[in-house]
């Protein structure tokens, strides 16, 4: 039982979710406190945190639907009262899932479910699909986003069967890039856009990675950051600088304790608070 | 021949999917009032093409024992029926924890007629709301498994989802409806909660007037 948030990043544990110790740790490694946080606590002592984090996993088994029964939860009136209020809220993977749900994201119409992370569409398979995919950082006021340039590519897990944004409102679309609300896009290791699988691991509609809201302050991502936070969980295989970066550490225990590619969403936190960044 | 089919199948033991969506639909949605029960199946409905009705569900009968992507005979019942129209079975659940079984539906809808109609008056009201996805694809590739296997029967114009069977208490058929919209389509946080209408739809494949409540047997579970 919690009974001071005050000044820690709130991760929300409903029953199902799997990554709420992971998001905690990958908050703690830029040195912020984070606590875990019941479903059915009471939601008052929310008033406090800093933050919020929505993480992964399968909240009630996805019965019926990935993230909806979690997003009738009472605990949502109080993240979204939050949000309104500016303070930061991540969602990754079956948290972007209720934050979607909830109509927290794109919360262009308030509570209005406007969006759907639908089943995965991809080239000869179907159904869970886990791997790691490149994201560029796009130009947006999003707060989760802001510790990276513009155009920054990001490696990062992805590990979802309902990972698809897409909306039957071709206007709610329009309206999420005149605001710059699409933060992260699927892209190749050179961070070019290319629509297919697999640079696009489920079809999404614009490649379309991660959604803030209008604000900036909530962030709704598929890939998990917290699943490369640390240099040691970049795999050793993969391209690029990072890949580089990790084969030359290998064997020395302390230098896999450096940063990883996806550290900065939670380095931002620090950022709120005029952190070292 | 040409035959309607479907395909109707739900887990033997109790189902806790509907067991959330009735928890979820009483308790955060408020529809204590309407909500008097509530079945979940898995749904495929085809149009086939046989000898006669009674060969062509035989045939696909052997087939789907045969693969399960349809069935998996440790964990589901299954029924199936020939002829357009048809409201859901009513299979028996193998085991019962305890939750009140829903009402039996009335006999099957006339095939000229298309699905029945209660009439309009205080009372209760069964709804098999078929939810698919908007996309297709899926759907036909379930054909092209059957088509594979199946010998002197061919199935096109494949539909495949979930029925959600909704029994609701309401003064007439269309304010029962009305309630069934709000349960099934989300809009809102507040409202809705069987499908997302950004890549799924709904269509009422049947309506049932349902025989007088009983009220120790049909009261929703609150547990």
């Amino acid at each position: 039982m919690n009974s001071s948030l005050e000044g820690a990043v709130a991760i929300i544990q409903f029953p199902g979710v799997n990554c709420e110790y992971e998001s905690a740790a990958a908050a703690r490694s830029v040195g912020f406190e984070a606590a875990i946080f019941r479903w059915n606590e009471d939601p008052r002592l929310l008033d406090d945190c800093a933050g919020v984090i929505l993480p992964g996993g399968f909240s009630y088994q996805d019965r019926i639907r990935a993230g909806v029964v979690a997003a009738k939860d009472r605990i949502m009136d109080a993240v979204t009262e939050l949000a309104r209020r500016g303070k930061p809220v991540l969602g990754i993977c079956n948290g972007a899932q209720v934050l979607v749900e909830s109509g927290l994201i794109p919360g262009i119409h308030w509570e209005k479910v406007d969006l759907a992370l639908a089943p995965n569409v991809m080239a000869d398979r179907e159904g869970y699909y886990c791997t790691w995919v490149h994201l560029r950082k796009e130009k947006s006021a999003c707060f989760w986003t802001r510790s990276y340039l513009d155009g920054a590519i990001i490696p990062i897990p992805i590990a979802h069967a309902e990972g698809r944004f897409v909306t039957e409102d071709a206007l709610v679309l329009d309206e999420m890039k005149k605001n710059n609300q699409i933060a992260l896009r699927y892209c190749d290791a050179w961070g070019v856009v290319v629509e297919s699988f697999p640079v696009n691991p489920n079809g999404s509609a614009d490649n379309i990675a991660g959604v803030s809201n209008r604000e900036g302050n909530v962030l709704a991502m598929m890939p998990h950051p917290e699943r490369a936070t640390w240099l040691r969980q970049v795999p050793e295989d993969l391209g690029g600088r990072w890949g580089e970066r990790r084969r030359s550490a290998a064997g020395e225990a302390a230098r896999m304790e450096d940063e990883g590619p996806a550290r900065a969403f939670f380095a931002a936190l620090l950022d709120g608070k005029g952190g070292a960044r | 021949m040409k035959t309607q089919v479907q395909l109707w199948v739900r887990l033997k033991v109790i189902d806790l999917v509907t067991q959330t969506a009735r928890s979820t639909l009483i308790e955060k949605l408020n529809f204590a009032d309407a909500l008097r029960g509530i079945t979940h199946y898995w749904y495929w409905g085809m149009e086939a093409e046989g000898a006669d009705a009674k060969s062509v569900l035989a045939e696909i009968d052997r087939v789907i024992r045969l693969d399960s992507a349809f069935t998996n005979q440790n964990k589901h019942l299954y029924r199936l029926t020939a002829g357009s129209g048809q409201v859901l079975g009513d299979l028996p659940l193998e085991k019962d924890f305890g939750v009140p079984a829903v009402p039996s539906p009335g006999p099957a809808a006339d095939a000229a007629k298309g699905p029945s109609r209660g009439t309009a008056g205080t009372g209760l009201f069964a709804f098999d709301c078929l939810v698919r996805e908007r996309r297709r694809d899926r759907e036909a590739g379930f054909a092209e498994r059957l088509n594979a296997r199946l010998k002197g029967t061919k199935v096109s114009d494949m539909k495949h989802g979930e029925v959600w069977r909704l029994i609701v208490g309401a003064p007439s058929e269309k304010a029962a409806l009305g309630d069934v919209e709000k349960m099934l389509v989300s809009r809102s946080r507040r409202e809705g909660l069987l499908l997302n209408p950004h890549y799924q739809e709904y269509e009422i494949i049947a309506t049932t007037r349902v025989e007088a409540e009983k009220p120790a047997a049909s009261e929703p579970s609150k547990g």
